[in-house]
């Protein structure tokens, strides 16, 4: 689908989105979009529209026809499938029992070692 | 944005099929997927609505910002003033992108809205002579706007949801900021009450029409369309039932009443029995024909006129730095 059309609502107006940054340490996030004739302008009401009370520490705008996105028919793609369980912590989940297996078969030797000597 | 071309291998019947399953199941909308031309234009009416209602609400408070008791009240009523533009920008954002493949844009809701063609909310049609009604539009308007704005938050359009969580949440502090200049008058002196007690009285019928007819009354609503699509799940009556619950309590609470000498609540039925009130005149007001409706009318067309060499300004500068 061409979106194109959709940011030529008027030609000397664009689609800008907001991205704001809550503070040094957090990541950038999407706001919501604005309509502005220029990026400078694009900014100002940035902070106007959407950070009037939130803390901010940076602002970027980003011109909607530079983002390159996927079709509606290609995000369903996106859906993991589920074996992927190597891949993460909870694919791991026996670890701490079989530790616990060898720290108490230790433990036991070690007794067995003390009453026998 | 940009994406790859649409598959079009499927028929209009199939994405309809495809499209009801996947609101069916919870699944919301974006922009850029199919729609039904039906479903698109409900969304258009609805938030085109709301959002010209949020600009067109700042107009009423407007009067009161030079007028406002205090400096504390005045920086509130400024920030709230400034809020619903804000909410308008949002609001107009989301109507746009719907707008986009009909070929439309702002400017054209703008010219609907001057030619009477776009309708805004009741409330807004009517006088604010007093500080009083300063306070009850924060209080009950707010109020009931964000019983309607709550129950839209689950939308079917995502888009519209995602607006609608931010515009909640400023919703709360408005309502609040009534409640407080409701509060200090009506603990005041014999002379506030009554200009408080007024102001109720005043904005009763346009606070009940508010909400839009019943579905058995004598104006056709989209009200079932909307509940289908799921772009919202509650009748214009039970969110009536919702507002009084919460509101008629306290504004016993304080001692006022409201003009309906026989309103009661049925403990049977759990809901609030109410006269009506002139639905014909409702009709007319959103028409564009209610005391306000001229004057608030031509208060935006003078300012969209005024302020356009501001736009013209930018537009140079623009296009010489672009």
């Amino acid at each position: 689908m061409d979106m194109n059309k959709e940011t030529e609502v008027r030609d000397d107006f664009f689609i800008y989105e907001v991205f704001s940054q809550r503070s040094v340490s957090s990541s950038f996030v999407h706001q919501f979009s604005l309509l502005a004739p220029n990026k400078e302008v694009a900014l100002a009401m940035a902070r106007e529209n959407f950070l009037r009370r939130e803390t901010c520490f940076n602002i970027w705008v980003v011109k909607r026809d530079d983002i390159y996105g996927l079709s509606p028919e290609e995000r369903p793609f996106l859906e993991r499938l589920d074996n992927k369980s190597y891949r993460e912590t909870r694919g791991y989940g026996d670890l701490q029992a079989r530790w616990r297996h060898h720290r108490e078969q230790y433990e036991e030797k070690q007794k067995h070692a003390e009453s026998g000597s | 944005m940009q994406t790859q071309m649409e598959r079009s291998d499927l028929t209009e019947n199939e994405k309809m099929e495809a499209f009801l399953a996947k609101i069916d199941r919870g699944g919301k909308i974006e922009a850029d997927d199919w729609m039904p031309d039906d479903y698109r234009n409900q969304l258009i009416k609805l938030i085109s609505m709301h959002g010209i209602s949020e600009i067109m609400g700042a107009l009423p408070e407007k009067e009161w910002v030079p007028k406002a008791p205090t400096l504390r009240r005045k920086l509130a009523i400024m920030a709230k003033v400034q809020d619903e533009m804000g909410h308008g920008q949002l609001l107009l954002r989301v109507a746009e992108d719907l707008l986009a493949p009909l070929g439309k844009t702002r400017e054209d809701l703008m010219n609907d809205l001057f030619a009477k063609r776009l309708k805004f909310h009741n409330v807004f049609h009517m006088e604010a002579p007093t500080w009083a009604d300063a306070g009850v539009i924060g209080w009950l308007v707010d109020g009931a706007a964000i019983i309607t704005q709550s129950m839209s938050l689950d939308t079917s359009y995502a888009p519209y949801a995602r607006a609608l969580h931010r515009i909640c949440a400023e919703e709360k502090f408005h309502a609040q900021h009534g409640e407080s200049i409701v509060l200090e008058l009506a603990e005041g002196t014999e002379e506030q009450r009554q200009m408080l007690q007024e102001a109720i009285t005043r904005w009763w019928p346009s606070l009940l029409m508010f909400f839009g007819p019943p579905e058995n009354g004598t104006i056709t609503s989209n009200q079932s369309a909307n509940m289908r699509y799921k772009i919202r799940t509650q009748t214009n009556e039970e969110l009536r039932q919702v507002f009084l619950k919460k509101y008629l309590p306290r504004i016993f609470h304080l001692g006022f009443t409201v003009p309906d000498e026989t309103i009661h609540f049925d403990e049977e039925k759990d809901q609030w029995v109410y006269q009506q009130p002139d639905w014909e005149q409702f009709k007319q007001i959103v028409k564009g024909n209610g005391p306000r409706s001229a004057h608030r009318l031509n208060l935006r067309e003078t300012s969209y006129e005024e302020t356009k060499w501001v736009r013209d300004a930018i537009m140079s500068y623009g296009r010489h730095v672009g």
